[in-house]
């Protein structure tokens, strides 16, 4: 039994943590958050040129080999920073359905570009009628010769804005809450009738609602076999949901360090608040969801990569945790900031959004307790 | 022991019913002209538009229940927007304290909205434990004005405002709640500095306003010099009691369960989803108990006592209960409550989460909850603290 990263991972961490304190101090953060692009080309490029893009594709691809614990070490300092380069977007659910289901053809004109970051991609899985569920599809793809022809709309595409290439998952057959029946297409963002919306998130990252009139995509585009795309997408998510976890353990450390540090500073009825028994126990709390949280990612992460039996309850497990804690932790942190914690200006209240929004990311909490019970 | 509401009360529902309806805003109209027409026809009803005052003031005199009558009966209604500080405020101040020339002066243009205000209490020391307060304010020579310098911060609307009533320090002798002075003068004006702060989704209502060699002239001073605190203090009572918002929680619940119904599940909606629901159910149940809560103050009130210990917990719950309201409702918007800057997905996703950052506040301002309930221990269940956690009162 040992938990301890090998030491090729103990370096990764290293070199992404040396990245994370370097380039992501809160303001820089918040200059890119509001630059044209949403984040830092600068820093993407270095992003690619340190290899990290390359993590999770098999060698034979170009890649490193690596796997989902790979991914949790990037994913985990990315928190810490909440990093806005699409990482996520691009490489673990862009890529992710990509390595599951493309050809040959697909990846030779793919991966180069994905892995040297000249190309990203999105993942355009939700619809406003499905809240969660990645089965309910109301967007069509029908034949049309050698091509498909797509209708319909796909809401809140994280890096849509930005991605050369999206995968977006339409039904080919079946009824709207069928799992059969729903195939993934690749598409160019410049083909006509694709048409995008782009905003803001409240997390300082970018979305967009995508409509599709008459997409035609050759049939060379679609991205596993057809009517058999929601295999690959419940894979993705598996892999989105430990990746968003251990960017959610990365961001409440964050917020756990930096309350007890506030506390240990600020002095009201002439004690510094750490002195507070009540206020020490609330942070003893949010240490130990922290921790809870820490053990159910390294359970689900060791389960999936091992392909063990019970490995899709430990990530609904995981993403049930990750809400519920995360909400705890942020929300104290801020009432222990006072007035402070609701300022633009100190990181928790960016962190405070961040969590927010992970929670409702595939799935917020509510909705992996009802399949964890099922 | 009876609920019944009186023949006079039910009269009095159906009167403000009336009044509601007549005076609502109509689509088109010079939304300023209605607002100023609305305090008017509310004034001319015999102190509608100053509820809260006594009838001495002009107030209308209500009772407990007509209180309650008329907060239930114009929560989520579109009432003209109104700030609390001067009206809510400054003016029980000014009528326990201030004197003839000082109510002749503010009071008129308080009543008629006319002269905004905003309240300078909290400063970077001085959160919670409001009394370390350090502003100080010395008398010139002649003894005719106080030369005020020092910083107040979480000052809301300093930027829009014409006034402010703060509180400054003229003494360091004694206890630190001895030595505060209660004063009044201009924001626009030399020496007075506004430095906006931006909260969680960029809303900017509060500030840092720096205060540098301000002339008070001391007829600006309301009662005694050194007894501010006391003056204070009997104010964040009022507005904590303001606080609970248990009107408006009822009308969001309602909302809220709207909203979920219009989130089509299967062949239900999400109010049939098992954990959404019970959520909702648990909140309900916490707001039907703190709904007669409030009603049993209301009763004390009636009888005469003062609103009290029961003022911290309908502050604590209330603003607890509206917390749990905002992140349902975030929760109920799904995905496209992350949308920001321009809404998309269902209409109330994006009101939602600015609700829910917003309410974050609810919890440290006004006195932070763990100072609610250190209130609660102490004056309710007569724990005893160690001296130097006594007397906490104020904002976080």
């Amino acid at each position: 039994m040992n938990f301890d990263l090998s030491e090729e991972r103990t370096l990764l961490k290293d070199s992404i943590s040396r990245f994370v304190r370097d380039n992501y101090e809160l303001e820089s953060r918040i200059k890119h958050s509001q630059s044209s692009k949403g984040f830092s080309a600068e820093n993407w490029n270095s992003i690619a040129e340190l290899g990290w893009l390359a993590l999770p594709f098999p060698e034979e691809d170009g890649g490193i080999g690596g796997n989902q614990i790979d991914t949790m070490v990037v994913m985990e300092e990315f928190g810490k920073g909440m990093v806005l380069e699409p990482y996520f977007a691009s490489i673990v659910l862009g890529a992710g359905a990509l390595r599951r289901g493309a050809s040959d053809d697909m990846k030779e004109a793919m991966f180069e570009g994905v892995i040297d970051g000249s190309k990203q991609l999105a993942l355009a899985y939700a619809e406003s009628q499905a809240r969660f569920d990645l089965h309910d599809v109301v967007s069509s793809a029908k034949q049309d010769g050698e091509d498909f022809v797509l209708n319909g709309n796909k809401c809140v595409v994280q890096n849509a804005e930005t991605a050369s290439h999206i995968i977006v998952s339409a039904r080919t057959s079946g009824g709207q809450i069928d799992t059969d029946g729903i195939s993934l297409f690749l598409i160019d963002v410049n083909s006509e009738g694709f048409e995008l919306l782009n905003y803001p998130t409240v997390d300082g990252l970018r979305a967009s609602e995508i409509t599709l009139t008459n997409v035609r995509v050759n049939k060379t585009g679609v991205v596993g076999e057809v009517g058999a795309g929601f295999e690959i997408l419940q894979a993705v998510a598996n892999d989105a949901i430990l990746a968003l976890a251990a960017e959610a353990i990365g961001t409440m450390e964050m917020l756990y360090t930096d309350t007890i540090e506030y506390t240990q500073q600020r002095v009201q009825f002439d004690q510094k608040l750490s002195d507070f028994q009540v206020l020490q126990h609330r942070m003893v709390d949010m240490f130990m969801e922290y921790e809870q949280c820490k053990s159910l990612l390294y359970r689900a992460t060791l389960e999936v990569v091992e392909n063990r039996e019970g490995a899709q309850r430990s990530v609904h497990a995981l993403k049930h945790l990750i809400g519920k804690a995360g909400t705890f932790i942020a929300e104290n942190a801020v009432q222990l900031h006072g007035g402070m914690g609701m300022t633009e200006e100190l990181r928790i209240g960016h962190f405070f959004k961040r969590l927010t929004v992970i929670d409702m990311q595939f799935g917020n909490s509510d909705y992996h307790l009802e399949k964890f019970a099922a | 022991m009876d609920i019944e509401l009186s023949k006079t009360d039910l009269e009095f529902q159906a009167e403000v019913r009336q009044f509601l309806s007549d005076n609502a805003y109509k689509p088109g109209e010079d939304y300023n002209k209605w607002r100023m027409n609305w305090f008017a026809t509310a004034a001319a009803k015999g102190g509608w538009d100053v509820p809260k005052w006594p009838k001495e003031f002009g107030g209308p005199g209500w009772t407990p229940s007509q209180h309650y009558i008329w907060e239930r009966e114009k929560a989520g209604k579109n009432l003209p927007w109104d700030l609390p500080f001067g009206i809510g405020m400054l003016a029980p101040v000014l009528m326990a304290h201030g004197n003839q020339k000082q109510l002749d002066r503010f009071m008129p243009d308080i009543r008629a909205r006319k002269v905004i205000w905003c309240q300078g209490y909290s400063e970077p020391g001085a959160g919670s434990d409001l009394a370390n307060l350090q502003t100080k304010a010395e008398l010139t020579e002649d003894g005719k004005h106080y030369i005020v310098n020092g910083t107040k911060i979480w000052t809301t609307v300093a930027h829009m405002a014409d006034w402010i009533f703060c509180l400054t320090r003229t003494s360091n002798t004694g206890k630190k709640q001895e030595g505060i002075t209660f004063l009044l003068f201009p924001v626009k004006q030399e020496g007075v500095e506004v430095q906006p702060i931006i909260t969680l989704g960029g809303a900017h209502t509060v500030n840092t306003v720096f205060l540098t060699d301000v002339k008070v002239p001391v007829e600006n001073r309301i009662g005694e010099e050194g007894k501010g605190w006391t003056y204070a203090k009997g104010l964040l009572q009022h507005e904590r009691t303001g606080l609970a918002g248990i009107s408006n929680s009822l009308v969001a619940l309602a909302k809220l369960k709207k909203n979920a119904r219009s989130i089509i599940r299967g062949n239900g909606t999400l109010m049939d989803e098992p954990a959404f629901r019970s959520k909702v159910a648990e909140l309900e149940v916490d707001l039907h108990a703190l709904e007669y809560t409030e009603l049993r103050s209301l009763a004390n009130a009636a009888a005469g006592s003062d609103p009290g210990p029961e003022s911290s917990i309908l502050k604590l719950k209330g603003t607890e209960i509206q917390q749990r309201l905002a992140k349902l409702t975030v929760e109920a918007g799904g995905l496209h409550a992350a949308g920001w800057g321009q809404p998309v997905g269902p209409a109330f996703a994006h009101s939602g989460m600015q609700s829910y950052l917003g309410s974050r506040a609810y919890t440290i301002y006004g006195g932070a909850s763990e100072v609610q309930r250190d209130v609660i221990a102490k004056n309710v269940l007569g724990l005893k603290k160690k001296s130097s956690e006594k007397t906490r009162t104020g904002k976080g």
